[in-house]
């Protein structure tokens, strides 16, 4: 009982693993533009702005597509 | 110091997850109920809240200690992959990819296993239905917990987060002791919708304020940003919902 509650709870953050790659990804390259001076804040903020809903909307569209393919072995 | 912007989020944001969480549970506690009696569904899901508690005191201490910006952080990130996991199935289920959560299916579900469970075991303690019942209340406490702790801590707002909470569960509790019938009528997916847009425009707030950014407006950004994760939603949903054909 442990094991299948220690895996709901990874699944409570983590159900599509390319939502979670994204969201992941834009916070490292936010962290990495704010923390290493690279750019002012204000642009690590618009990215994360912009970066978001965009993962969000890539991993709907790629769960439609998936679903709505064609069975190709008929 | 707190706007009002602020307590407002955060305590509807506490009230609406923790009444999906609570409508969740209670349906597996009916189940258990109904089906093997009150006296193994109550024991577990008393056991997990003792459980949840214990939690809570371990847990509690530990947030005060840690660093704001650190907190905002870590929160920030759990907040952005819990909350747009939750938009994302809510956008799903509205587009009929993923079918919708229906009370009523999981409690007939439920209340099926747990009588072909009893067949098999006629006498003895019913260890069974006891730890059913204190699994879902343990899974669905720990996200009340979670959430509570997410949009709470960064603002040092627990107490109204905890408020939040502790009054929809109370509210489930009462509705559900008093009509003995899974909550099926509650429009889970809407409020599903409304948590995962709550809860990502508080995961990016705070992302952000963890990385020095200064948001426009202060704290009204979260308002903002709730309204930018729901156009996207209710655009991704217009735009992929099956068109109904037209009539003949």
């Amino acid at each position: 009982m442990i094991g299948e509650i220690v895996k709901q709870l990874i699944g409570l953050i983590v159900d599509d693993e390319f939502l979670a790659a994204g969201v992941l990804a834009a916070v490292a390259v936010a962290g990495a533009l704010a923390f290493l001076g690279i750019s002012p804040t204000w642009l690590a903020g618009l990215m994360l702005t912009l970066a978001l809903p965009a993962a969000l909307a890539f991993s709907v569209l790629r769960s439609v597509w998936r679903a709505r393919r064609p069975n190709r072995r008929g | 110091m707190s706007n009002l912007t602020t307590i407002i989020s955060v305590a509807a944001a506490s009230f609406a997850a923790s009444f999906v969480e609570a409508v969740e549970a209670l349906t597996i506690v009916l189940a258990i109920g109904l089906t093997r009696g009150w006296r193994p569904a109550l024991t577990g899901a008393a056991a997990a809240l003792a459980a949840l508690a214990l939690i809570v005191a371990a847990l509690g201490p530990l947030v005060g200690r840690v660093p704001i910006r650190a907190l905002q952080g870590v929160v920030g990130v759990l907040l952005l992959l819990f909350g747009l996991r939750w938009l994302r199935k809510a956008i799903l289920r509205s587009i009929g990819i993923v079918a919708l959560h229906d009370e009523d299916a999981a409690f007939a579900r439920e209340t099926r296993e747990l009588s072909e469970a009893a067949r098999r075991q006629a006498t003895g303690v019913d260890w069974i239905a006891a730890a059913a019942a204190f699994k879902a209340v343990l899974l669905e406490g720990i996200e009340v917990v979670f959430i509570v702790i997410a949009v709470g801590a960064a603002r040092g707002l627990v107490w109204l987060a905890s408020g939040g909470a502790l009054a929809a569960c109370a509210a489930v509790a009462a509705i559900g002791a008093a009509i003995h019938r899974p909550l099926a009528s509650v429009p889970e997916n809407a409020l599903k919708f409304v948590v995962g847009v709550m809860l990502s425009a508080f995961g990016l707030f705070w992302t952000g304020e963890s990385l020095g950014v200064e948001w426009p407006g202060g704290d009204a950004a979260i308002l903002a940003f709730a309204a930018m994760f729901l156009v996207v939603a209710a655009a991704l949903v217009a735009l992929l919902k099956p068109k109904a054909p037209a009539p003949a």
